[in-house]
């Protein structure tokens, strides 16, 4: 079968990284951050017969999980400074506080009415 | 035999036999074309058990099969977008039959046929850039010795100061930059600022842009860019492209 583009090929994106040499550019797969910036907060939004709140999900789920691990390969890169910027991390923070208290009245509630104390 | 549902990629015109033939759909099913009148969509079969009311919500959870749906979602739009213009849907737009899709194609005909025109011979292109200068920290970088509470609070004045005319000066950077690519463009959009953890990069993103270009005026404007990034020796410019036209093919 032949296939004669019409239109200018799209052609797999690529990085020109401009601080660069030109010989070192190429193509090279999107970034998955890109891909799902443009595949799940763009594009054209019509109902479907299957219904899914999107919003839901890509607000919370999808991008806090996008961020754990991004940050696993940023550490291993050794990128960090901003594990100390608090401007970054008020919302692990609260995650994490959350997590703790919930931890918590949990046990409180596993070890009893929780009015027995500790042991 | 599993219920299906028919997963819709992407809204196109002008596609004729064979144009898809070498690029398969989600799963390996193959894509296929649904017509109404000159409009087509492209679509491919879909479990249910995988993609149906009950499954997506979980799925949507599993950041690696995420993954694995926009990569393929985002092959199949390049690939009709390399063939013809394409106004792309968002993830996970599935119907029960095809004549729901017709349907659709019919209430939106107006709406999507304007999407069409508005992207025609058009790629998109992201534009990134970041700040290469240092940004004051909360710390003196020089040694000398806080003597005086006085002292103390002037040397937080006067980094605080500091700071704030970094932060202007970035401002100006990305305004420049963005004002300065949209003369080759068609239209031009600032999307959300990536978070440092997202962008993989270190350095502080000042521009998220999004530009619909002309192909007969891609290079020009990859030339603009890399004149930019001569000027701008305190920034790092990175262009991406052509994507498919994601950012611009809304319904209006």
């Amino acid at each position: 079968m032949t296939q004669t583009p019409r239109s200018p090929a799209t052609s797999r994106p690529y990085t020109t990284s401009l601080e660069q040499s030109p010989t070192s550019s190429g193509p090279a797969p999107a970034n998955l951050a890109d891909i799902l910036e443009r595949v799940l907060d763009k594009g054209i939004i019509i109902a479907g017969d299957i219904k899914v709140n999107l919003l839901d999900i890509e607000l919370l789920t999808i991008k806090i999980r996008l961020l754990i691990v991004s940050v696993d390969k940023a550490q291993e890169m050794g990128i960090d400074w901003w594990r100390n910027d608090p401007m970054l991390n008020t919302g692990a923070q609260k995650l994490a506080d959350e997590n703790k208290e919930l931890k918590e009245r949990l046990e409180a509630l596993e070890s009893g009415s929780g009015d027995r104390g500790s042991s | 035999v599993t219920a299906t549902g028919r997963y819709l990629f992407a809204v196109t015109r002008g596609l004729v036999d064979g144009d898809l033939a070498d690029v398969t759909g989600l799963r390996g099913a193959p894509l296929e074309v649904v017509e109404r009148d000159g409009l087509q969509g492209v679509v491919c079969d879909v479990s249910l058990d995988e993609f149906g009311e009950e499954a997506l919500p979980r799925n949507l959870e599993d950041l690696a099969w995420v993954e694995e749906v926009a990569r393929s979602h985002d092959d199949v739009v390049r690939a009709v977008a390399s063939r013809a213009t394409v106004a792309p849907m968002r993830l996970v737009t599935i119907y029960a039959s095809d004549t729901s899709v017709q349907g659709q194609l019919d209430d939106l005909r107006g709406k999507l046929l304007a999407a069409l025109d508005r992207v025609e011979d058009c790629g998109e292109w992201s534009v990134k850039v970041y700040s290469t200068s240092a940004v004051p920290g909360p710390t003196a970088p020089t040694g000398e010795k806080v003597t005086s509470g006085a002292a103390y609070l002037q040397r937080k004045r006067d980094q605080a100061e500091a700071r704030r005319t970094a932060d202007d000066h970035v401002v100006q950077v990305a305004e420049q930059v963005y004002a300065a690519l949209s003369e080759y463009v068609t239209a031009g959009r600032r999307l959300a600022l990536q978070d440092p953890r997202l962008s993989g990069r270190a350095e502080m993103m000042i521009l998220n842009a999004a530009y619909l270009v002309p192909h007969n005026s891609s290079e020009a404007f990859q030339a603009t860019a890399e004149t930019l990034s001569e000027r701008y020796s305190d920034a790092a410019i990175e262009v991406q492209g052509p994507w498919p036209p994601y950012s611009f093919a809304m319904l209006e």
